[in-house]
């Protein structure tokens, strides 16, 4: 009876997927099936271009490009084709959108064939060496790093393979602008005596929490401050130079040390935070802050338009939600917040001339013209674009884009952090983040603060002295 | 005799009452054993092979190491350290045993709606203990209508921070687990009680004995293999604590355990190796302990 029914749950969810997996096949033009069957490679791209052509002029001489997205959301509620019938018009084509779920799974799969659409979000399973046998070259570095930002994220021997569709500030703190403008604090705070200063302002001239700890969930939440370290040391080279020179993991007056003696600062200081760290509501705490009970808290700028959504659900004002730099003056006097990429777009190789032609000219608009990192409230991959508006706080920033570790150094960054079980992004019981609030809560001071940070340089050293690839790079 | 039965073809034998038995039987256990070897015997053969072994959850680059990964165990204390909060849940497992002797003779004596008691007393350890765990969180909330707290402002008292006070909040994981266990020790007692003879208590009776005597001369005496027996399980438990804290604190402020420990270490730090040789390590103690507990047994009888 256990069997029978087992067997009927597989021959079920079996017909599913050989269901789903037709229907797939069914949307993908009748070219793609073709070119599988070729062996050589050259004559099926011939034959590649050779039916698409066809296939594009039998539909009245228009092109027809197919994009593929992440973005389901937008596909589902039809932004995506909305937005697109300008470009539509201009270059008198047809654009299909094909979103997934699973992006960065599904797609990686189809590019073992050559059929992947004709404009696609690059995954980042394609190594940056690869980039040229999938993808058309859409210009020079030189050229490109005039006008966009992160136009080095898919670039290999100066080319440039993708360009970001578009981007974002990666740490500051999510306040509510309300709260702080009634505490009298109209500037964001530059240095963390500024803002521990604001804090204790909100505490005297308000009635909201000035600091949210979210600390029930802090296997989590905790790790949101390590978005402010880049930021705080202004170095694009940041982890490099710190394993390359074997500096200990946090010295006072560097990034690190600076940005979790801030958090420790305020989590000492009872006043500050909410009454009970174990009883913090993440989902309540969204409402709170949207109302101005909460008046701060560290987060991802992702969280942004989560606290906005909650907002004007619930009828309030969601522009009452700010987004401020992490609050750190680097050496050079000035304060620096790090942006990011989003995936970049990239034209499929193997797709028609013509096509390709028009796949390039679909990115340079979605970046330039499109609209659509304004609607998302993104930050524009062209560069000199304006901010969106809850970054106002930004303004006067020093940007800058992480650089990617040199060859010999990728990944031994994150090896070391996680031999050594430092966890810098890790949330486990014993991890430093989680010690020093709790030290913090309990009131053990400097010295409290200066114990945790002994131990985990020891055994941040110790694994770091111990990592082959290390060695090698400094050796050679 | 010999003759016609190798003379039987198979077809006989299978037709036959032995052969039916016999393939009944096998065709009944084929299935409940291959789910056993599959989910059961598989993976615990494969955690030991892992634990010789420096790998990652996917196991890519697996590499053997020998016994690098318990050298690591046995010399850097943070990992065995985690056991110390054990004592918490050993030391609350011998209140649980008593508490429960206690209320197990309660129940045995002559008592209304005792029926109803027992069914109250044992509904918890019937519960998942995620959704024990969810209970005892919002039990032990310092503000916004955390119950203790609700009821303790009733007689005046300022809320108290029950799971951040790391000289309280080891008690309270305690007193929910003794909470969620106690009713499997109260019914394990009440069935011992209740095998005890009605003609000794009458004879004790008739000699005058009062009930306090009756308890440490007859019921106690008879139920001692049921009392070892759960002072064992509770040891067992203690060593492997897991769901109640993990829920509940997370194993912050400074009440982790050992299988919380274990599995930061398989799946926060992706060192699947030595988690699993620190699994194999609790499964030695268990296994100790076991033969601790057959070896007093046999005593017994």
């Amino acid at each position: 009876m256990k069997l029978k029914r087992i067997i009927a749950g597989i021959l079920a969810v079996s017909t599913v997927f050989m269901v789903t997996a037709c229907q797939d096949q069914g949307t993908s033009s009748k070219t793609d099936t073709s070119s599988k069957t070729e062996n050589s490679s050259t004559t099926e791209e011939s034959k590649n271009d050779e039916s698409k052509n066809d296939e594009s002029k039998t539909e009245g001489e228009k092109l027809t490009l197919k994009v593929l997205t992440h973005r389901t959301d937008r596909k589902e509620d039809g932004s995506l084709e909305k937005m697109t019938e300008a470009f539509e018009e201009k270059f008198n084509c047809t654009v299909e959108y094909q979103a997934f779920k699973d992006y960065a799974g599904d797609v990686s799969t189809m590019m073992s064939t050559t059929s992947y659409g004709d404009v696609l979000m690059i995954p980042d399973t394609v190594k940056i060496a690869e980039l040229g046998n999938f993808f058309e070259p859409l210009g020079s570095y030189d050229e490109l790093k005039e006008t966009y930002m992160w136009a080095d994220q898919k670039m290999y021997d100066g080319t440039v393979y993708g360009l970001a569709h578009l981007g974002s500030v990666s740490g500051g703190i999510c306040y509510n602008k309300k709260v702080w403008e009634a505490a009298g604090i109209t500037t964001a705070p530059k240095t963390a005596e500024e803002f521990i200063n604001a804090l204790k302002q909100i505490e005297e001239k308000t009635d909201a929490i000035p600091y949210y700890t979210n600390y029930k969930d802090a296997s989590w939440t905790a790790s949101q401050w390590c978005s402010l370290v880049m930021s705080a040391s202004g170095n694009a080279n940041y982890e490099t130079d710190k394993l390359t020179k074997k500096e200990d993991l946090f010295i006072e007056g560097d990034a690190y040390y600076n940005v979790f003696k801030l958090m420790y600062d305020i989590y000492s200081d009872s006043k500050l935070i909410e009454g009970d760290p174990m009883g913090t509501d993440w989902e309540g705490s969204k409402l709170m802050i949207a109302k101005g009970e909460i008046a701060t808290m560290t987060m991802g700028s992702w969280a942004v338009s989560q606290f906005k959504q909650i907002a004007s659900e619930n009828g309030l004002n969601p522009d009452d939600i700010g987004y401020m730099p992490a609050p750190f003056t680097a050496k050079d006097g000035k304060q620096y917040a790090q942006l990011a990429a989003d995936y970049c777009m990239g034209v499929n190789k193997n797709s028609a001339a013509d096509v390709k032609e028009l796949g390039k000219k679909y990115i340079e608009w979605f970046i330039k013209d499109s609209g659509f990192s304004e609607s998302e409230q993104s930050v524009n991959a062209l560069k000199g674009s304006k901010l969106p508006g809850y970054l106002s706080a930004f303004e006067g920033c020093e940007y800058f884009t992480a650089a990617t570790a040199p060859e010999g150094l990728t990944g031994v960054w994150n090896a070391i952090d996680n031999d050594s079980e430092v966890g810098i992004w890790a949330g486990d019981s014993a991890n430093f983040k989680l010690r020093m609030a709790e030290a913090a809560f309990a009131g053990e001071g400097d010295a409290g603060f200066k114990t945790i940070i002994d131990e985990m340089n020891s055994k941040w050293n110790a694994t770091r002295d111990a990592n082959e690839a290390l060695k090698t790079y400094l050796a050679g | 005799m010999n003759k016609t039965k190798t003379r039987r073809t198979l077809l006989e034998w299978v037709k036959s009452y032995t052969g039916q038995k016999y393939l009944t039987t096998f065709l009944f256990l084929l299935v409940p054993v291959a789910l056993l070897i599959l989910f059961t015997v598989i993976p615990a053969f494969n955690m030991i092979l892992f634990s010789f072994q420096e790998r990652d959850e996917l196991g890519l680059s697996a590499r053997w190491i020998g016994f690098d990964n318990y050298k690591t165990l046995f010399t850097d204390m943070t990992y065995l350290k985690t056991f110390i909060n054990s004592i918490y849940y050993f030391v609350g497992s011998f209140v649980q045993l008593a508490l429960a002797l206690f209320i197990a003779t309660l129940l045995c004596s002559k008592i209304k709606f005792a029926g109803v008691f027992k069914g109250f007393i044992f509904f918890p350890y019937l519960m998942n203990g995620v959704a024990v765990a969810l209970i005892f969180q919002r039990f032990f909330k310092v503000d916004d209508g955390g119950t203790l707290n609700s009821i303790l402002a009733l007689f005046g008292s300022d809320p108290i921070n029950w799971l951040t006070n790391k000289s309280l909040n080891n008690w309270c994981l305690v007193f929910s687990s003794i909470w969620r266990y106690i009713g499997f020790d109260i019914l394990m007692f009440i069935g011992a009680i209740q095998s005890i003879s009605p003609d000794i208590y009458e004879a004790a009776e008739i000699d005058g004995a009062n009930a306090w005597q009756r308890f440490w001369r007859i019921v106690f005496p008879s139920i001692r293999p049921i009392v070892a027996l759960q002072l064992i399980l509770s040891i067992k438990g203690a060593t492997s604590v897991f769901e109640i804290p993990y829920v509940i604190t997370g194993g912050k402020f400074d009440t982790s355990t050992f299988v919380i420990k274990t599995q930061e270490v398989g799946f926060t730090f992706h060192k699947v190796g030595l988690a699993s040789a620190m699994a194999v390590v609790l499964l030695l103690i268990i296994i100790v302990i076991t033969i601790i507990q057959k070896l007093f047994f046999k005593e017994e009888r």
